[in-house]
């Protein structure tokens, strides 16, 4: 979806691999218990992703310039300009916009409990996730807790960024996610793009489509199946030259810019280590893929534990602890990444070493 | 009526299903152009080099993929473009898995499936996912992009969201609360009964966005010549024992029930 353009200098593509951004500090109100959070984002940019440079391999970035003076401009310099149909432009200050966000521009108010079944995945925007950022993180517990316990998710909304969201607050392994929705109004509903109206199946042709679905039925769903495949592809082209020393430019990127426009990038395991718990850690989404109730009856059945089992499999097999201290730092490195290991671009040989063997 | 944006065909085992791709959304967000502050003039991005600030026109840039912090690979144009799908009409399903499978974080753009020409084959697969309530894992190009998707249901109509990729998505675990910050039995049935005193149905109907309203009434007013009264954003403040507060709210909640 197309978003208001935010008053950065454009760096996005300078994020760190594993990190992500911190977006907003607020607090949510359940009843009148406040609970301050913090919020990141929860999607990751594409780990492979590229970058801009020149012929010679100079990194590139985006500036603003006045289309008058041609001049630099800083954040403090921009203003933001509604158009109108007659072409007239109405001016909006910050102060403006700051006015307009509503009384509890710092909280999400929590409005109600529903069952996260009733909410139609084609209302789902973007994840985030909550931090506890207050003395105690005890309140955030406890409704974390209590929504496991009901089943229920809590839907609220919030400014953020002159942009009022409407939001479901999700538990999940102890942490609360928050997954902005999308308004009713921003939905189509299927008569206005003209679908037809339900016609009466022929059973034949059910019966046929069922069995193929059967047949395509599975209890898990591996990462490999929602793989980036063009990021192999990218990163195998990439090699090839490397190893022929064509298009190669040495240090690149080594001095990280901060972002600017307010969005801070942090580590997230170091946050929720933090705020949250010692034992935190942050992994690919592998683990939330296999039907949980299917491992259970699996278990059930012959005995032997499914859960945590299957995952890393394929590097574990491949790398036995032995073989591991053998490495060198840039090999860690590389499984480092594979691994998603977050933090990995501080550690030295010996913290990748340990954070590795602890991940499989 | 908006218009179909790609054709395709379902592909599942040897069956297809023809179908057209709607937009499922609609952007209601209120545009602004960036604006010079002193002289109102619309605001241009330029790329330029990031260590001299010398703009670099399109023919010289190029896109590098980094393989280390230390070094990059430049990709050309002619190399990239050996690297492009092949276009194709087939969405292949390569599975069928249970939905709650595949949590919200996972889910990015949702589209509408509408039957291209013939719509039997298309109402037989609506029935045949609504019989065996799964969710389907497709992988399709579209404009020179390839695509992961789930297939579902929304409103009786076939439904595909593009999903985010796996290197997007984070989950956690081993989240343990210390002593000091783990709730008691007592707040926690007292937190459950606020849970449920105000718990309903999921009513997107309820939720208007009145930000987006307030931005609109400023700007006609403004257009008008007239100025709004600002309001100032107050911030509350944490405090007070929290079963007390827990109480306070039930409370709360079953008045506003009554009333």
């Amino acid at each position: 979806m197309p978003r208001r353009a935010r008053k950065t200098n454009g760096h996005d593509s300078e994020r760190a691999a594993a990190a992500v951004r911190s977006f907003w500090s607020g607090t949510i109100s359940f009843g009148l218990v406040s609970i301050p959070v913090d919020l990141y984002s929860a999607t990751r940019p594409r780990q492979k992703s590229m970058k801009l440079v020149d012929r010679d391999g100079n990194p590139l970035g985006r500036r603003y310039e006045c289309s008058k003076e041609g001049k630099r401009l800083a954040n403090d310099d921009l203003v933001r300009g509604y158009e109108t149909d007659s072409g007239k432009l109405i001016v909006i200050t910050d102060e403006e916009f700051e006015s307009m966000a509503p009384e509890e521009s710092r909280d999400i108010e929590l409005h109600s409990f529903v069952p996260f079944e009733q909410i139609p995945p084609i209302f789902y925007d973007r994840p985030y996730f909550l931090a506890p950022s207050g003395k105690s993180s005890k309140a955030y517990h406890l409704l974390s807790e209590a929504m496991q316990r009901s089943g229920r998710v809590a839907v609220g909304s919030f400014v953020m960024r002159g942009r009022e969201y409407l939001v479901a607050i999700v538990s999940e392994n102890g942490v609360l996610r928050a997954e902005t929705l999308r308004y009713a109004d921003e939905i189509r509903p299927p008569k206005s793009i003209g679908l037809p109206k339900r016609a009466k199946a022929n059973s034949k042709s059910v019966n046929e489509l069922r069995k193929e679905i059967k047949a395509l039925r599975k209890d898990r769903l591996g990462v490999a199946e929602l793989e980036d495949r063009e990021a192999d592809t990218l990163q195998a082209l990439a090699r090839e030259k490397e190893r022929k020393g064509k298009d190669v430019i040495e240090q690149y990127g080594l001095e990280e810019e901060a972002p600017e426009g307010g969005a801070q990038v942090v580590d997230l395991m170091e946050v929720l280590r933090k705020s949250l718990s010692k034992r935190a850690s942050v992994a690919s989404a592998e683990r939330a893929l296999t039907d949980k109730s299917a491992a259970r009856r699996e278990a059930g059945s012959n005995g032997k534990r499914s859960g945590n089992g299957g995952r890393h499999a394929r590097s574990r097999a491949a790398r036995s602890e032995a073989k591991l201290k053998q490495a060198s730092k840039s090999e860690l490195e590389k499984l480092a990444s594979d691994l998603h290991i977050t933090g990995r671009s501080k550690m030295d040989k010996a913290a990748l070493l340990n954070a590795i063997l602890r991940a499989r | 009526m908006p218009r179909a944006i790609w054709r395709g065909s379902l592909r599942l085992g040897r069956r297809r299903v023809p179908v057209k791709l709607y937009s499922a959304v609609e952007d209601r967000t209120v545009h602004f152009r960036l604006l010079h502050t002193t002289d109102l003039a619309p605001v241009e991005q330029r790329i330029v080099r990031k260590d001299t600030g010398k703009e670099v026109p399109k023919e010289d840039q190029r896109k590098a993929l980094p393989l280390s912090r230390s070094h990059a690979v430049i990709l050309q144009r002619d190399e990239l473009q050996t690297l492009e799908p092949a276009a194709s009409r087939d969405v292949d399903l390569c599975r069928f898995v249970a939905r709650e499978l595949l949590s919200d974080q996972w889910y990015d753009r949702p589209y509408y499936l509408g039957p291209d020409g013939n719509s039997d084959a298309y109402f037989s697969l609506v029935e045949a996912l609504e019989r065996t309530d799964l969710l389907g894992i497709a992988r399709w190009v579209m404009r020179k992009k390839r695509y992961v998707g789930a297939l579902f249901l929304h409103d009786g109509y076939l439904m595909m969201s593009t999903l985010r990729r796996a290197d997007q998505v984070l989950s956690f675990s081993g989240i343990e609360p210390a002593k000091s910050a783990k709730p008691t039995t007592n707040e926690l049935k007292l937190a459950e009964q606020l849970v449920s005193s105000i718990a309903s149905d999921f009513d997107p109907t309820a939720w208007h966005n009145g930000y987006r309203k307030r931005v609109c009434a400023l700007i006609e007013a403004k257009a008008r010549g007239k100025k709004l009264e600002p309001v100032k954003p107050k911030r509350r403040a944490a405090r007070g024992d929290l079963a007390e507060n827990l109480r306070a709210s039930i409370a709360a909640a079953r008045e506003r029930e009554v009333a």
